[in-house]
């Protein structure tokens, strides 16, 4: 009962209006996370410099841009006024602009909330990681297959080509190793390249297609694929702003998860990728056990896992939506119990053409 | 080998043995082949479980097999449940895993389940028809 009351209250209180100025690395920052609370709505952001970070951030959120300040700072309604200039001169601007009703947040206390969301976003990124290598361990299995079965295949021909006396023989198995040990190297290449920490590097137009295809080759030494069918069905030309290694990361804990559900007797998994007007849908289907009613709302808590101990961390959906949600998508689920699951990711249209 | 059982079934011409190879890699079973063949056993392949269970059931091999080489991690019936089935309907023939994976706990859980040995993948060519030699000869003990 006391329940119903709580929420109920909740959802008649007006959001908290608040205005941005300054977007720089700060407003960015402060904007990337205030637009992820529902209960907080941004009415504007500005910056002198029209190029600034945020400003550009902002137009792919539709969060209103002005160059009017004095505007801005006198919104009707205006509840909270987010001051990340760090310019004094901007402090006794909004003081003699601003309504009475507006409180300002400013100076060092601005200064002190901008350390804090960046902390969050320390500690978020190092939760990712740490899930990221988590995960590598479960690659053991997968590794020591993949590495030794080209071994076994060099050994053996070593071994004959000590004796061998036919020189076409010799030539071909010559050739066999030299493409047995390119097949080994490619893995030590693969998964360093995934292992290492998320590059920093600036959202870009990431082609989606090809990076559902890295994940692929990834997640198939983190299980067992045997007995599973590939279903690639993509649209050609997908694409998504965001950055290129996390995206990875997210499909390959996908596809995990998928193939996971289909141990017990295999099945199909089929990757999608479309664009519209509306925006671009990825989605990963499998065939296998479904996520039963009564646990789908925890799926994507931390922790939370059906996973023998030892086996789960529970973190990979949860770092799956993170990343989602700071791309400014969304991520749904379908399920049927026994018949399969679907997980469908949705960007926002996107505002440039890939490069 | 009694003398008149071997007079009696063995194929034209005299082999070592017979040896099934179930790897889901045809390179692994053709240097498997390779290097037994090196020592006059006479090999057969499957690609995985089902097909193993098949030739193991086929004709003159339901009498005339004399070892398994068996892979765990293999599509359409694994090894582990492929074994099973060799231990309970043909116990007379020794089971030797050759698997990429060094793992204690599957090898001690195979060994268990009467596997006569776990080798890890890459194996010296001489360990593993050491090995099958050793697997005939309990064959033979187990006959006596
Ligand atoms: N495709 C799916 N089909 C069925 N259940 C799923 C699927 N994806 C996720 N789940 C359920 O959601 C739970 C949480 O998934 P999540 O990826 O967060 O963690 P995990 O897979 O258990 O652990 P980890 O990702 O660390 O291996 C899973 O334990 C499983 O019960
Ligand atoms: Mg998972």
């Amino acid at each position: 009962m006391k329940h119903l009351t709580d929420s109920a209250v909740v959802s008649t209180i007006a959001p908290v209006r608040v205005a941005i100025l300054g977007a720089g690395r700060g407003g960015t920052a402060l904007l990337d996370l205030l637009h992820q609370i529902p209960s907080i709505e941004i009415v504007g952001i500005t910056d002198r410099d029209l190029q600034a970070p945020g400003i550009q951030r902002a137009r792919d959120l539709r969060i209103p841009v002005t160059d009017q300040a004095e505007e801005l700072v006198r919104t009707h309604g205006l509840n909270l006024i987010m001051d990340v200039t760090g310019d004094p001169a901007m402090e006794r601007f909004i003081q003699s602009h601003k309504r009475p009703a507006a409180d300002v947040l400013s100076g060092s206390a601005a200064r002190v909330l901008w350390e804090l969301v960046r902390h969050e976003a320390k500690l978020q990124a190092e939760l990712f990681h740490a899930e990221k290598l988590a995960s590598i361990g479960s690659f053991a299995a997968g590794i020591a297959h993949d590495i030794n079965n080209p071994l076994q295949l060099i050994m053996g021909l070593a071994e004959n080509l000590a004796e061998e006396t036919d020189l076409k023989t010799v030539h071909e198995q010559a050739r066999d190793i030299v493409e047995a040990v390119r097949r080994t190297s490619a893995i030590s290449r693969d998964l360093t390249q995934y292992a290492r920490k998320t590059s920093a590097r600036d959202d870009a137009m990431v082609a989606l297609n090809g990076r559902l295809d890295e994940a692929l080759k990834i997640a198939r030494y983190a299980t067992s694929f045997h007995d599973i069918t590939v279903r690639r069905d993509y649209q050609p030309d997908v694409a998504a702003r965001g950055n290129q290694d996390e995206l990875v990361h997210v499909f390959v804990n996908l596809i995990t998860n998928a193939v996971h559900a289909m141990e017990r007797g295999g099945g199909t998994l089929t990757l999608a990728t479309r664009m519209s007007r509306d925006g671009v849908t990825v989605s990963i289907s499998d065939t296998g056990c479904g996520i039963s009613p009564d646990i789908s709302g925890q799926i994507f808590e931390p922790f939370f896992t059906t996973k023998d101990p030892g086996k789960g961390t529970g973190l990979g959906l949860y770092n799956v939506k993170t990343i989602v949600t700071k791309m400014h998508g969304k991520i749904d689920v379908e399920s049927l119990v026994d018949r399969g699951t679907t997980f469908t990711i949705t960007f926002p249209p996107a505002t440039e053409t890939p490069s | 080998m009694g003398e008149f059982t071997s007079g009696f079934f063995m194929p034209d011409q005299a082999t070592n043995g017979r040896v099934l190879v179930v790897d889901d890699e045809a390179d692994i079973r053709k240097v498997v082949r390779m290097t037994l063949q090196k020592a006059g056993y006479d090999v057969l392949e499957a690609e995985n479980g089902e097909k193993a269970i098949e030739t193991i059931n086929a004709g003159e091999n339901r009498l005339l097999l004399d070892v398994v080489i068996c892979d765990i991690r293999m599509p359409k019936i694994n090894g582990v449940e492929a074994i099973a089935y060799f231990r309970s309907n043909y116990p007379r023939v020794p089971v030797i895993v050759l698997t990429g994976f060094p793992d204690t706990d599957m090898a001690t859980s195979m060994l268990r389940q009467g596997v006569v040995d776990y080798l890890v993948k890459p194996v010296e060519g001489e360990k593993l028809r050491e090995a099958v030699a050793r697997a005939m000869e309990q064959r033979e003990l187990a006959h006596l």
